[in-house]
């Protein structure tokens, strides 16, 4: 594909990016790790999703996870500056990851190419849609003012089987949730505003996901829309099938949740992810 | 009828209910360990006449407010609720009065009848209501005579009161099942037969109900009495006592004071948060004997427990969660749902309006949301929304698992009123099954029900009978239809065992393999399994 632009785009792995716009746009994916005990695995790329659910599943331990080195970020930065003036670098929420501050610290050891990280204060395909937006721009100046724009404008709902597994990463109370330890309740999140912010919480599965559904309308009109799942692929074309009937201009796109994201996820768990008009 | 003389009525009401509520008790319709209907207006009634006990008022105004206002603090259960409404009507009726003939003691009564209808959405005929009006009517017909006398008039209630017992089972078809008379109008006329043998300790031959009745004692004085904290009584021993000094320090650190006696020994009794600074303050005078310290509020079984202090972070809508529940693991399962302060008590021990009252005081919030969480609460409940200057939203969730629903349902950024809907809505959308033991032989529901048989109830209705709880428990999931469900989640009781709960669960697994079943250590008494079906 011949080189239109004159600025990269690069992401991070929880992106969650479709293979298919990565090819198509050129945007490049540095992935974060997950790590069982000593063994280390970068998402998406040493494991796939099918294999690390299933390990997840078994695991007596839960997996870490952890940012790209400032180091990794540096090596790719010093691969573009040899096509590339100039690089958007948009990545996972700095309230989430240190994965943004990596970046910043990586593109300074790196000479002859201006990098534009981005904060994007979200993640899973928010940060995908901010990439093509920023890959559908001319210069790196409109691709950047486009992206900040957005960026207060993602959101994530995401509907969690369980919250043991973004307990256990630290990144979500039960009290925060207002779920008790006792009964198996299915929290419904939302990321936005550099927050995780509980939304509703709901007994069963068949009827948190109309739920979501709800608050997904409450927040019409959006520019765009995806729905996003880990190992939940049937629940996802339902949801996308319904949204597809109720939105007709939408292309609704569905996403798969990679390991590291799916580590504080756990299996099952289902996202409506969408940037606001 | 002056002041004294009522009060002299109330307190014989009160020895004579104490010496036969458990007989009351023994009326419940329904074959479940319910709230006690005896028991729920003895405590009504006595915190009725706490403040009585020690008014020396000259007018019937003054004890008939007193009453009024203790009855409604104290009161426990339908019954009970009603009997304040009893009170408050007569209240009103005597308002600004020192003294009652005994044709405005007549009104007073059928005043005090009327009061009940109004108070009650559904006034249903058979019950407590009747017995009051037919007793007012029996009161009115009597004073008309130029021989009427108050002792005259309370003698006609009474009589009158006791016809329209007896023929409650006539007019509802549960007593008559059961073959009982209503509970609650038994007991209002015990409370009119004890006035009437304490105006008037005259031949008047009391009553008795076919059931024998249980000899009187002095129950009333051993009972613990309403209110919370510890009820502290002992005597000092010492000279130069001086009561009125020693009245004033103690009444600094607790109310229902009460210090009597003579310079070598007065009597103190205390309700006190603090009963160990007021037995220093005592020791300080002379020396503590007979000292006994009550914790009323275990022995009401009604741990009030607030998190208010506990650092939460507070909620951006200002709504604070109060609900009413029994057993450890449901409290815990409340507690860790968000609520804020729980009422201990339930199916057994219905907590008293004032109970309901200082918990909803306690929590850090103007807006308060209260969940019953049993049909025998929910009057009571409904008495607080007067009594306090918080906006108190009451949710009527009738069972535990309707209270967990409503729980769930509350979002801390909603408002009050969203919140309510909400969590009527998912309320109403829960079904129940109570799983318990008959207390003894009925017919109900058009069902023969065997003492010791399990029973299974479906959204309080007694839907089936059986030996074994697998048994029922799969009748009542298929009487609800399990395609329409999901979830079912078992809260296991105190009495059920560890075998009987894999038993259970397993058999609604094979019946219904499509339903999930989810196992939580309830805690409760009485009722070995409840299920929430959703």
């Amino acid at each position: 594909m011949p080189l239109k632009r004159r600025f990269a785009v690069v992401t991070d792995s929880t992106a969650d990016l479709p293979d298919e716009w990565r090819d198509r746009y050129g945007i490049e994916v540095v992935p974060l790790k997950v790590l069982f005990g000593a063994e280390t695995f970068r998402d998406r790329v040493d494991m796939t999703d099918v294999e690390f659910f299933r390990r997840l599943a078994s695991a007596t331990k839960l997996p870490t996870t952890s940012a790209p080195s400032p180091g990794e970020f540096a090596e790719v930065y010093q691969r573009l500056a040899k096509d590339y003036e100039s690089c958007i670098s948009i990545h996972i929420g700095a309230q989430l990851s240190a994965t943004a501050e990596a970046a910043r610290v990586g593109a300074q050891s790196v000479d002859g190419l201006t990098v534009n990280v981005i904060d994007s204060e979200t993640v899973t395909m928010p940060m995908a849609f901010l990439c093509r937006t920023a890959a559908e721009c001319e210069s790196l100046e409109e691709a950047t003012a486009a992206v900040t724009e957005r960026v207060p404008k993602c959101r994530v709902l995401a509907l969690l089987d369980t919250l043991r597994y973004i307990e256990m990463g630290g990144r979500v109370s039960r009290a925060q949730a207002m779920i008790g330890t006792m009964l198996d309740l299915k929290p419904l999140l939302l990321v936005a505003d550099r927050e995780i912010k509980p939304v509703d919480r709901v007994r069963t599965r068949a009827r948190a996901i109309p739920r979501m559904v709800e608050h997904f309308r409450g927040d019409l009109p959006v520019e765009h829309v995806a729905v996003v799942h880990a190992q939940a692929p049937d629940e996802a074309a339902q949801i996308a099938a319904g949204l597809r009937k109720e939105l007709p201009d939408y292309e609704i796109t569905i996403g798969e949740i990679g390991c590291v994201l799916g580590t504080h996820t756990g299996p099952k768990a289902l996202g409506l992810v969408y940037v606001k008009k | 009828m002056d002041g004294p003389l009522f009060k002299q009525a109330l307190l014989g009401s009160l020895s004579w209910l104490a010496a036969n509520h458990e007989e009351v008790n023994r009326l419940n319709v329904f074959p479940v360990p319910d709230g006690d209907t005896g028991t729920n207006m003895l405590l009504t009634l006595q915190s009725a006449v706490e403040d009585i006990k020690e008014s020396n008022a000259a007018e019937v105004s003054k004890i008939a407010k007193l009453a009024s206002h203790g009855s409604l603090m104290g009161a426990r259960g339908n019954s009970g609720v009603i009997l304040s409404q009893i009170f408050r009507g007569f209240a009103r009726a005597v308002e600004g009065k020192s003294s009652l003939t005994p044709r405005e003691l007549a009104a007073a009564f059928e005043e005090a009848a009327n009061a009940a209808y109004r108070a009650v959405n559904k006034p249903t005929e058979g019950t407590i209501l009747t017995v009051a009006r037919e007793a007012g009517r029996a009161a009115t017909a009597a004073a008309a005579s130029p021989e009427a006398s108050v002792p005259s008039v309370i003698a006609a209630a009474a009589a009158g009161a006791r016809d329209a017992v007896l023929k409650t089972p006539s007019q509802l078809q549960i007593l008559r099942d059961a073959g009982v008379v209503d509970a609650g109008g038994f007991g209002l006329q015990i409370i009119l037969e004890g006035m009437l043998k304490s105006v008037e300790e005259s031949a008047f031959a009391v009553s008795t109900h076919p059931a024998a009745r249980s000899q009187p004692s002095q129950v009333a004085l051993d009972l613990p009495e309403g209110g919370w904290g510890y009820c502290t009584e002992f005597l000092i021993e010492g000279s130069a006592l001086d009561v009125e000094i020693i009245r004033d320090q103690i009444e600094a650190l607790g109310n229902s004071v009460l210090v009597v006696g003579e310079p070598e020994l007065v009597k103190v009794h205390v309700h006190t948060d603090d009963p160990t600074r007021v037995i220093t303050l005592a020791g300080g005078y002379g020396k503590v004997l007979k000292l006994n310290v009550g914790d009323m509020s275990t022995q009401h079984k009604r741990i009030l427990e607030s998190e208010a202090a506990s650092g939460r972070p507070t909620r951006p809508n200002g709504v604070g969660l109060v609900s009413v529940v029994a057993g450890k693991g449901l409290v815990e399962i409340f507690r860790g749902l968000g609520v804020d302060a729980i009422v201990e008590g339930g199916q057994t021990m219905n907590p008293s309006t004032q109970d309901m009252l200082v918990a909803i005081e306690s929590v850090p919030y103007q807006e308060v949301v209260l969940l019953p969480n049993n049909r025998n609460v929910i009057l009571a409940a409904k008495q607080v929304t007067g009594l306090t200057e918080k906006k108190v939203h009451i949710v009527e969730t009738r069972s535990v698992p309707e209270g967990v629903a409503a729980v769930v349902a509350f979002r801390p950024e909603r408002s009050g009123a969203e919140n309510v809907a909400a969590m009527k809505d998912e309320a109403e959308r829960v079904q129940t099954i109570e799983v318990t033991h008959a207390v003894r032989d009925t017919r109900s529901n058009g069902l023969k029900v065997k003492k010791g048989d399990v029973i299974g109830l479906i959204n309080e209705k007694l839907e089936f009978a059986g030996t074994d709880y697998a048994e029922v428990v799969n009748k009542a999931l298929g009487k609800l239809g399990p395609d329409s469900y999901e979830l079912v989640t078992v809260y296991r009781g105190e009495d059920a065992s560890e075998d009987e709960l894999a038993s259970l669960q397993s058999a609604i697994q094979s019946s219904f393999p499509g339903l999930e079943v989810e196992v939580q250590q309830g805690g409760q008494q009485h009722y070995p399994f409840i299920l929430s079906v959703e």
